[in-house]
């Protein structure tokens, strides 16, 4: 059926395969971005969204380059760079300015009249001290939006926090931390604790919402024709995800607590041990459990338990009902037999499973590699580099990676000419003086 | 338990504060930003998605948030439900208890919607769905790939009668490609296939789930970024589009280095528990009283940790002397026993308190109670307190970013099944009752069910104050 010329998938792909992409134009080809942001993932991860899109973004970094250009494991380095900065500098320009110097900072200011948007993450207050921050640039540029992004903001009661922004403790501020992990007396104490998500989920989080402020603000600057002032902090992005926590404190003083693999709401939505990995697996809505015990040959367990209210009291017991079918199958035997009797229709419900994969699994999988969700960057300063694609498929502005990353300052003299008219023998001079 | 901890974020608001001197020189700079972004004020601002409509055709949580972002900054958002049951989240509530007749797991990606219910499976339920869409400019839904093409009311469908619609379709895999076909998706499938949930949690001990829908959140936040990004070409050329997310691959974007490590050394990324691999030094410690998270990674800030340790020699000490010797493994594992050593004694306000004074990062392990009572959060918005109509006062957590120009906010909260039937087709379709009670005996358009998850609260009465 999906090989039908008339079939979804193939329309679908046809309108949207990003091999395609550099063949179409680009949606923010218009948009200038100066991402004067220091050491923070969130501003980074924002700018590449924009970049991703076609914006220019101008990465401004100091002399010696940003910290983020360290920020890697096991003190690994590509080319003198760390491998989280070679994933979020895609498509951007990198230029070097010394904001720590009068001369740096008026550079900045003549920027500033060039651009669309300004992306900083000072302490809160840094930039306006310097007098290169919102209220004095948007006198220079009206339509100028200008994104900060700190810990606590740049208003209220703790504004003022010096407390530097990292995705660690943005994640612990956004309460998903406090609700993730083993519960206390499952397995050693060390591990039953509170527990972040191994990667910067955080910073991401800001970024994108960071990205979604700038598209909005745009989308006000088309009627009004003016500019404004973003505060983005990537605690508070991800304390937007937190579903009902607030409120079910606010109706009944509860808190939520962590509990492993098990959700609060409802069950079975859990991990599974199988005979060779883990497997997710959830049939939990009255007719989805139906389902669910079909597959298992457990119509028992559903006369028994036949609402989610019986489920969720006898979860542990259940889960080791679930645990005791999985143990003689595969996690590929299970997700084949899930997808048997979905596809055949052999009875009612929706159940869902997926196995569990470590990174290498899921790079093993064609599937990715056919949506051109890993592409291998051949970059012409940093080599061939695995990257992670943007994730969206679009018909008529695709978004791609031109390129991965640029040397600190090596787009000083195209970009000072450009903008500035600075020519060869003034950017030494400001070299020289410690100014680029 | 509440006082205490009120006790505490009192303390903690404290500490955080700058020294006496930098405080005055940058008070001038919060006295401006307090009246720019005065939260009393955002009623009083234009929204700056104002005049867009967003029509969803969704069901759990990443479809609605994807809509709800939208209407956060004005977008007028209509939600279409199967009468009588409506969306699955519906019956989703911590514990299996309902509130006031509602699942408290529908609430937070459901504000400020219009609630509409109409049978897609009859020939008159598509047609009013495609009469919505050809007023619509964004459509969002996340079915399994192919089902609203079939329903033939899909984007094929939809672009004939409204060229200029930008069309989202949200998944877990895409519309196209191997995994798409027939195969559905929650939240934890991407956490699972992402390989999210294989770097995540302590080595050696059975696999956990984020405790959020992160999936879910996330893709909502990149798919309503997307639609933005298609409005803005649309101001310039007219044109609609298409755009295809599936949440694994946002969520594959979101894995930070874990990729081009693999890429370049072939390196197989797997969970370490709480500390963080490239900023170090950064972990989540226990002490005296909870948890708390430490990140230090920059010389200066390390210094500032060294310094409110008393151990101003751990800067000199050659393991430490720069952040790609404490990226080392030997070298990182022996300074976070110290440090961990260090905050075991001490409480989470004296850990923030040091944090302040010496310019490193640290913070509590939030709860919802911290959050709750937080008189920061509540100054910023971000948490919201609102009185609805049907379910009185309400407390959720509001817009994330804040705008100065045009700030985000929450309106009203998720209502029943159908319960803006007449608003909107009466008002954008121009059905006149006669048309509604026809359509309405036929089954096409529907309310609630009489159920708990789609029904309004008892006592409930049209008009009334709520309670």
């Amino acid at each position: 059926m999906s090989d039908h010329p008339d079939s979804w998938p193939r329309f679908a792909r046809g309108m949207t395969d990003p091999s395609l992409a550099h063949e179409k134009p680009e949606a923010l080809g218009d948009l200038r971005v100066l991402d004067c942001s220091s050491g923070n993932l969130a501003a980074l991860f924002c700018s590449s969204i924009l970049a991703e899109f076609g914006a220019e973004v101008i990465r401004c970094e100091p002399p010696a380059g940003d910290v983020a250009r360290l920020f890697s494991p096991e003190g690994l380095r590509h080319r003198d760079t760390g491998l989280a900065y070679l994933v979020e500098a895609r498509n951007k320009r990198h230029i070097t300015l010394n904001l720590g110097r009068p001369e740096g900072r008026k550079l900045l200011a003549r920027l500033a009249r060039h651009v669309d948007l300004l992306i900083e993450s000072f302490r809160p207050g840094q930039m306006d001290a310097w007098g290169i921050g919102y209220r004095q640039l948007r006198r220079l540029n009206p339509r100028l939006i200008y994104l900060a992004f700190s810990t606590y903001g740049q208003f209220g009661p703790r504004a003022a926090s010096a407390i530097p922004n990292y995705d660690l403790t943005d994640q612990s501020l956004s309460g998903v931390v406090y609700c993730t992990g083993e519960p206390e007396g499952q397995g050693p104490p060390d591990s039953a604790v509170p527990t972040k998500q191994g990667n910067w989920i955080a910073s991401y989080a800001g970024g994108g919402w960071g990205a979604f402020a700038v598209m909005a603000a745009l989308a006000w600057r088309w009627s009004s024709g003016r500019g404004q002032f973003i505060d983005c902090s990537p605690a508070e992005a991800e304390m937007r995800f937190t579903d009902y926590d607030v409120h079910w404190y606010h109706s009944h003083r509860r808190v939520r607590e962590r509990i492993g693999a098990l959700n609060t709401c409802v069950f079975p939505y859990t991990l599974v041990k199988t005979r060779d990995s883990y497997s997710f697996i959830a049939g939990f809505s009255d007719i989805n459990w139906t389902g669910l015990t079909n597959i298992i040959g457990r119509a028992d367990l559903r006369e028994r338990y036949p609402t989610t209210r019986d489920r969720l009291q006898n979860s542990k017991m259940l889960h080791g009902e679930l645990e005791a079918w999985a143990a003689g199958l595969t996690s590929q035997e299970i997700l084949d037999r899930v997808q048997d009797y979905m596809l055949e229709k052999r009875g009612p419900g929706t159940v869902v499973t997926a196995p569990l994969n470590r990174p290498a699994d899921t790079l093993a999988e064609s599937h990715w590699w056919e949506r051109g969700v890993f592409q291998k960057v051949e970059d012409p300063d940093y080599g061939e580099l695995l990257l992670q694609a943007p994730p969206w498929k679009m018909s008529r502005t695709p978004p791609r990676i031109k390129w991965a990353c640029r040397p600190v300052g090596a787009d000083n003299e195209i970009v000072y000419l450009r903008y500035l008219g600075l020519g060869k023998e003034r950017l030494r001079a400001l070299e020289s003086r410690g100014v680029l | 338990m509440r006082s205490a901890s009120a006790k505490t974020g009192r303390r903690q608001g404290r500490g955080s504060r700058p020294r006496p001197s930098a405080r005055a020189e940058n008070a001038g700079y919060f006295r401006w930003t307090g009246e720019l972004f005065d939260t009393r004020r955002i009623f009083d601002k234009p929204e700056a998605l104002a005049g867009i409509r967003v029509l969803e055709l969704t069901t759990l949580v990443l479809g609605p948030t994807t809509a709800d972002f939208l209407g956060e900054f004005g977008a007028e958002v209509i939600k279409v439900e199967l009468p009588p049951g409506g969306d699955t989240m519906r019956y989703v509530s911590p514990e299996a208890t309902f509130w006031k007749n509602a699942a408290l797991g529908f609430f937070p990606e459901n504000h400020g919607k219009y609630h509409v219910g109409i049978d897609l499976h009859a020939g008159e339920g598509k047609e009013l769905f495609k009469r919505l869409a050809a007023r619509s400019d964004i459509v969002v839904e996340n079915f399994r790939a192919g089902t609203l093409d079939r329903w033939e009311i899909g984007y094929r469908q939809l672009k004939e009668v409204n060229p200029r619609l930008i069309y989202v379709a949200d998944s877990g895999f895409g519309q196209w490609g191997p995994f798409s076909l027939g195969r559905v998706s929650y939240d934890a499938v991407a956490q699972a296939v992402s390989g999210m949930i294989g770097i995540t949690g302590f080595p050696g001990r059975p696999p956990i789930l984020c405790g959020i829908f992160i999936g879910d959140w996330f893709g909502g936040i990149m798919a309503a970024t997307a639609a933005l990004v298609a409005l803005h070409h649309r101001n310039k050329t007219g044109e609609g589009q298409f755009i295809d997310y599936a949440q694994s691959e946002g969520l594959i974007r979101s894995l930070d280095w874990t990729w081009v490590r693999h890429g370049l050394t072939g390196k197989d990324r797997g969970p370490v528990g709480n500390k963080d691999e490239a900023q170090v030094p950064a972990e989540i410690f226990p002490c005296r009283d909870g948890f708390a998270a430490i990140a230090a990674p920059r010389d200066e800030e390390f210094h500032g940790l060294c310094r409110a340790m008393g151990a101003r020699e751990l800067g000199r000490d050659p393991r430490f002397k720069d952040l790609a010797s404490r990226q080392l493994p030997a070298n990182r594992e022996a300074l976070l026993l110290l440090i961990r050593n260090w905050a075991a004694k001490r409480t989470r306000a004296d850990i923030e308190g040091l944090a302040a004074k010496h310019g490193f990062a640290a913070s509590r392990v939030a709860t919802a109670e911290d959050r709750y009572l937080d008189d920061h959060l509540r100054a910023r918005g971000t948490v919201w307190a609102y009185e609805d109509p049907l379910y009185g006062p309400m407390v959720e957590h509001g817009p994330a970013p804040k705008l100065s120009e045009t700030p985000g906010r929450l309106r009203w909260a998720a209502k029943p099944v159908g319960w803006h039937n007449e608003e909107i087709l009466t008002r954008l379709l121009g059905l006149p009752p006669s048309r509604m009670s026809e359509l309405e005996a036929k089954k096409v358009v529907g309310k609630w069910a009489d159920r708990p998850g789609a029904k309004p609260p008892e006592g409930w009465s049209a008009g009334g104050n709520g309670r």
